[in-house]
């Protein structure tokens, strides 16, 4: 449903936004782009809905190529932008119908269609109101069934739920998980909260300074960490606290630090030898051990933590 | 569902959005109506001159009103750019349609504030004697310039960050012309070089049309061309209005193409 093949872009100025970056997406996948701001998650997806013109390689959505089958690419597909992107002097239905018109929707389709939307999302209720009164999270809802209104193959989830408070927040995951059930609805999601990631997406890949880092389901992606790791605050030099440990074999070449905190993957030792030799090396004010994140993916691959870059 | 019915949403949006703004319905009508109303019979009484000079200034008040109303129609494309423009840039329609569907709405709140302004000026007392033929000067006229006149507003509002900045703009290109348009008097009334200059000016052009359509007075026309047949002199400044439009819509369009894409 998406193809994207060496993409490429560099803005006026030189900056290079994407550095040529390869992915697929299959119909019904939900795949996460992750990354930072800065990572060049924004400027794919302002190409894959042909607002931004690439300067090299190719990107098709739906088998439209999105440079020259633009009209084509954006029939198949819907956005729902990072900031809010509606008209708030109108009311929510009027909002609906507008999109389902420049979709070319029928009347009589559309109108079916906003009714089961509006009901599902639980905006039935205000769906006559100016979107000028809506709360962030009402808008957001309005904003989710308007890209679904035209029933796209691919929906383009720009960072959605940044700027909501945590309980709308965990309510429009719901929501967009349910919608990850439909076989017949592709989901390109980016964000910088690995947690939605996780939980919604089937792939992921990480964005680090335009390039892919990392691509693949998350599981295994925390895989290639071991199943468990240790943290450790390190007292003194944190390079010959890591050569020590070398040493003993309880780190290796995939440890990796962020100020005096060291993560040492564990795949084959136990967390309690690993814990037992650090204690006894004295090298570390405090240690834990726990299961992997993404984000430890994401340190390890790119040497900065990503909600601090964020 | 036909390829126009897109562009036909556009436009009833930009309808139902302008709607809920009377102030840009009305507020464009002031200054003219002044103008049109109070200012001409007075220049009347102190000048001397006669009934015509309240039609002369009457036409002359339309090329204040197009631009104003024009100019003002674009502040809804910077409003766009910070609420649903890049929805409708991810709609699939044609580019264009979106500048199409404003020009749209903007000419027809400007034919609705022109037509407000004569009849202003009939129940005034202001005489215009304009038939068929008159109209079929006047109209196309009004029409082309508006719509140059709003080709040059979403241009402007497709360079400039933000609104403060459009507004400050606007002086210079919708009211600085009116002065040397022969408006409220003949260009041939100014300094040489100024005339000149006002030759150039396609708002020039478009008040000696409407004035030959509305009055029957071709004096404008001949003040620009010189001499010639009234008909062929109206034909030469319809080009250059005509012209005007194409030139200013076709670049508003490239200007929000590469505005709008990045």
């Amino acid at each position: 449903m998406i193809e994207v093949e060496q993409l490429s872009k560099v803005y006026p100025g030189g900056v290079e936004a994407v550095a040529g970056i390869d992915f697929q997406v299959g119909p019904g996948e939900v795949f996460g782009l992750l990354g930072p701001n800065g990572a060049g998650k924004s400027t794919t997806i302002g190409v894959l809905t042909t607002t931004i013109l690439p300067t090299g390689g190719t990107a098709r959505v739906g088998g439209f190529d999105v440079v020259r089958q633009p009209l084509a690419a954006r029939r198949v597909s819907s956005v729902v932008f990072q900031e809010p992107v509606v008209d708030r002097s109108l009311i929510g239905r009027r909002n609906l119908e507008i999109h389902a018109s420049l979709w070319q929707v029928e009347p009589r389709a559309a109108k079916t269609r906003i009714a089961e939307l509006t009901d599902a999302l639980g905006i039935a209720a205000l769906v006559d109101r100016p979107v000028s009164g809506y709360s962030g999270g009402e808008r957001r809802r309005l904003e989710l069934a308007r890209a679904l209104v035209s029933s796209p193959s691919v929906l383009f989830l720009d960072e959605p739920t940044v700027g909501l408070d945590p309980r709308i927040r965990q309510e429009l995951l719901e929501i967009v998980g349910r919608l990850a059930e439909q076989a017949e609805l592709t989901i390109l999601l980016t964000t910088h909260y690995l947690d939605e990631a996780e939980r919604l997406a089937d792939r992921v890949a990480v964005m680090h300074e335009g390039r892919i880092v990392a691509l693949d389901r998350p599981e295994r992606l925390r895989r290639r960490l071991g199943r468990e790791l240790v943290e450790l605050k390190v007292r003194n030099d944190l390079g010959i606290a890591l050569n020590a440990l070398r040493e003993r074999g309880i780190a290796g070449d995939d440890a990796f630090a962020i100020g005096s905190t060291l993560t040492i993957p564990l795949h084959d030792l136990t967390a309690h030898r690993a814990i037992d030799t650090i204690n006894e090396l004295g090298l570390a004010s405090s240690i834990s051990a726990r299961e992997p994140t993404l984000d430890d993916v994401y340190v390890q691959l790119t040497g900065a933590r990503l909600a601090a870059a964020a | 569902m036909t390829a126009i019915t897109p562009l036909i949403t556009l436009s009833q949006r930009r309808f139902e959005l302008t709607a809920r703004r009377p102030r840009e319905l009305f507020v464009p009508l002031i200054t003219p109506i002044l103008f049109a109303l109070v200012i001409a019979p007075a220049l009347k009484v102190a000048l001397h001159t006669g009934s015509a000079y309240e039609s002369f200034v009457a036409v002359g008040t339309i090329g204040l009103l197009i631009p104003l109303t024009t100019m003002f129609s674009g502040l809804s494309v910077i409003v766009d750019r910070e609420s649903a423009q890049r929805e409708l840039l991810a709609a699939p329609v044609p580019r264009p349609f979106l500048v199409l569907g404003n020009l749209a709405v903007a000419l027809a709140v400007t034919a609705f504030q022109v037509v407000a302004l004569l009849g202003f000026a009939l129940a005034r007392g202001i005489d215009f004697h304009a038939g068929l033929a008159g109209l079929g000067w006047f109209l196309p006229a009004a029409v082309l310039f508006a719509v140059g006149m709003y080709g040059a507003a979403e241009a402007l509002a497709g360079r400039v960050p933000r609104q403060e900045e459009y507004i400050a703009r606007v002086p210079a290109i919708a009211i600085v012309p009116w002065f040397i348009a022969g408006a409220l008097f003949p260009i041939t009334a100014l300094p040489s070089f100024l005339t000149w200059i006002a030759r150039f000016l396609p708002l020039t052009h478009g008040l000696a049309l409407m004035r030959y359509g509305l009055l029957g007075d071709s004096s404008g026309l001949h003040d620009i061309w010189g001499s010639g047949s009234s008909t062929s002199m109206a034909l030469l400044s319809l080009a250059v209005v005509a012209l005007f439009a194409l030139v200013l819509t076709v670049g508003s369009i490239r200007v929000f193409n590469r505005t709008a894409v990045k």
